[in-house]
């Protein structure tokens, strides 16, 4: 899968391709908005990892171009400007995600997987907490790489959680995720599923636990020794 | 020295002084030309009836002089009536005629005085007032003296004289106290122009530096004030525009480099120096994150429309921290209020100053405790620990930047409360620091609840 990477740091930008070839992309480096608008207009990447401060121009104005053509390939902007203003501007421009410096590469990569494994995006086979597997085609539990049978609304759930790895899930979207628009949900009913599927887990060895943040949500994490 | 609040009242004051002293002297100086003028009207006809007494003059057949007046003028001029009285002196002083009795002067005659004067003298106890007028009767020069006692002077001209002090007088008080009137009012629309400036001036803050007072209607003596005010907001306007540069050229800066350290570090082979790098590179991140808060909320301001939902930002914020929390082995929670709370301002700086009062919580509550968030309906969110609690001494403290306990605990700069003080600041928020009953510390930040859900 090959990546666009518009950053005008030479190092960091060499730095960022090494990292990124190391999590298995192929990855193309430019350094000006000029280049980037020039490339993008006759090649299709299946991410762009792109830089603000650029110095023939602001990196926004790529992605509003890019927006402009309905184009979708998923943004992941880089800035040093931390700013309340500029994270906001960065976002309505039709950023995909957004990351102030300095970054995690692992997150970085974590993220851009995340993109990219959303519907209708190239990424697709499994997530992988621990010794649990979960793969997205066939949407089933693997633990140990043997298959588990959960019933359907907790294959949702857990479909859910691994999706948003290190990410809480708030209550309303595990009850979004599983009911969608049905209509009545009994107040408990996320609960409940989150309870069995907890048991279910556990039962079968899975080395992962999922934590309920009180009032926020839920988040599913490597079990700790 | 009285020192005077506004223009206005030291106008009032000043004006009423001013007619105070111009309506007595107003006074005198009318009084002073109307007895001026009755003095005129008096002398004139002492002048005339001198002139008539002369036209009786005539000579006789041995050439000395006679003097037959009609009834009427022997009316006047005798001595029951005792008001008027006349005499004809010569060259010599020798008096000729006279209407007193023992037949003497008037006035004593002085020879060489002038065609026509006006004299005074008293007999017995009254006083004389006439004019002598200066004749040539048949080759011989005579002085006819027309005199009047005053004290049986003429009653209408001293009546308007006293009136003029009970009631006339009187009047010039009442017209200038009008005329102070228009002044006031007069100054109150010269000022207006002023007034209106000051009020846009009122609207001028961090939040809208671009505001200038406008000079079109300013009157040209103050116009060199309002044009040094905007001068001045113009260099102000700048100081702010420098800053926040300063503070995105300096993110960058310092940013950059940062995540190159960062990614050379995390692609390094040997693991454990990796991860022990990392974590001063972490902590290092955070100290200039905060830094870089700091700087921008110097040049920050919050529109005042501007209003925000504690409840979902409490949300988030909890959300983002407990992964983090999770992996330091402490729990978050979130408590009370589960519909939007509204609040007046800025929804990330409000997240901010609720994560950096987390993330201290956090670093002070024991391993396996909760970090709980309170939010209530009165816009108030409250984050509590289990930790040590802060001793009273350190209340202060605490809120000062780069100010820690343990100046050697990693990852913490001293910086997060003071931000957090700052945030509050901006909002109209107040911070309250309390120590639990059960152990423990808790932070509670009371923002201005908005009324509702703004228009869009």
């Amino acid at each position: 899968m090959r990546l666009l990477v518009v950053e005008d740091n030479a190092l960091l930008s060499e730095l960022l391709a090494k990292g990124l070839r190391t999590a298995g992309y192929e990855v193309d480096l430019l350094a000006t908005v000029a280049e980037a608008r020039a490339v993008l207009m006759t090649t299709t990447y299946a991410a762009v990892i792109l830089d603000l401060g650029l110095p023939d121009g602001d990196g926004l104005a790529i992605l509003r171009e890019l927006r402009h053509r309905k184009d979708s390939t998923p943004v992941l902007v880089l800035t040093a400007r931390g700013g309340l203003q500029d994270r906001v501007s960065g976002l309505r421009s039709g950023a995909d995600d957004y990351m102030v410096k300095p970054f995690a590469l692992e997150e970085l990569v974590a993220r851009l997987e995340a993109q990219l494994r959303r519907p209708g995006q190239q990424l697709g086979n499994s997530l992988h907490i621990a010794n649990l597997e979960f793969d997205l085609r066939g949407r089933q539990a693997l633990i140990d790489d043997q298959p588990q049978v959960l019933s359907s609304r907790e294959t949702a759930v857990l479909e859910l959680l691994m999706r948003s790895k290190g990410r809480v899930v708030s209550k309303k979207q595990v009850e979004d995720h599983i009911f969608g628009l049905s209509g009545d949900v009994a107040s408990n009913a996320v609960e409940v599923y989150v309870h069995r599927l907890r048991k279910q887990l556990s039962d079968k060895g899975a080395k992962v636990t999922i934590h309920t943040i009180r009032g926020v949500g839920y988040l599913i994490a490597e079990e700790k020794a | 020295m009285i020192r005077f609040k506004s223009i206005i009242s030291r106008i009032v004051i000043l004006h009423v002084i001013a007619v105070a002293i111009t309506s007595v002297l107003m006074s005198v100086a009318l009084s002073w030309l109307l007895s001026m003028a009755t003095n005129n009207i008096h002398n004139e006809a002492m002048e005339e009836q001198a002139m008539s007494l002369a036209a009786h003059l005539a000579l006789d057949a041995n050439g000395g002089l006679t003097l037959e007046l009609p009834p009427n003028l022997q009316g006047l001029y005798s001595q029951p009536y005792g008001r008027y009285s006349y005499a004809v002196v010569d060259e010599a002083g020798k008096t000729l005629f006279s209407s007193l009795p023992g037949k003497t002067a008037v006035f004593a005659a002085d020879p060489r005085a002038g065609t026509v004067q006006f004299l005074e003298t008293h007999i017995g106890d009254a006083a004389i007032s006439g004019a002598s007028v200066r004749r040539i009767v048949g080759g011989r020069t005579v002085w006819v003296q027309a005199a009047e006692d005053l004290a049986n002077s003429d009653v209408l001209i001293d009546d308007i004289v006293d009136d003029f002090y009970k009631h006339v007088g009187w009047i010039t008080l009442p017209i200038l106290l009008l005329l102070l009137v228009i002044d006031i009012a007069i100054f109150r629309r010269a000022l207006k122009p002023l007034r209106q400036a000051s009020e846009i001036a009122q609207q001028i803050g961090p939040a809208r530096t671009d505001i200038r007072l406008p000079l079109g209607e300013i009157p040209s003596e103050v116009r060199p004030l309002v044009s040094a005010i905007n001068k001045a907001l113009d260099r102000l306007d700048e100081g702010f525009r420098l800053q926040r540069e300063f503070t995105a050229d300096a993110a960058h800066e310092l940013r950059t480099p940062l995540s190159i350290l960062r990614t050379r570090v995390e692609t390094l082979d040997d693991p454990r120096i990796a991860k022990a790098l990392h974590l001063d590179i972490e902590s290092m991140s955070r100290v200039v994150g905060q830094l870089l808060d700091i700087a921008e909320l110097e040049a920050f301001a919050i529109d005042p429309a501007e209003v925000a939902d504690l409840q979902a930002a409490s949300a988030e914020v909890a959300g983002f921290i407990a992964p983090l929390a999770l992996e330091q082995g402490r729990e978050i929670a979130l408590l009370g209020a589960t519909t939007p709370v509204w609040v007046k301002g800025n929804a990330e700086m409000i997240k901010r100053a609720i994560r950096n009062l987390a993330e201290n919580a956090i670093r002070h509550a024991p391993k396996d405790t909760v970090v709980e968030f309170v939010v209530e309906e009165n816009g108030t969110v409250t984050v509590q620990d289990r930790g040590p609690g802060i001793p009273d001494e350190e209340r202060e403290l605490i809120f000062r930047r780069f100010w820690r306990r343990d100046r050697n605990q990693q990852g913490n700069s001293g910086l997060g409360l003071s931000i957090v003080q700052r945030i509050a600041e901006l909002h109209g928020a107040t911070i309250e620091v309390e120590n639990r009953v059960m152990g423990g510390a808790q932070f509670s930040l009371h923002f201005i609840p908005a009324a509702s859900y703004p228009k869009t």
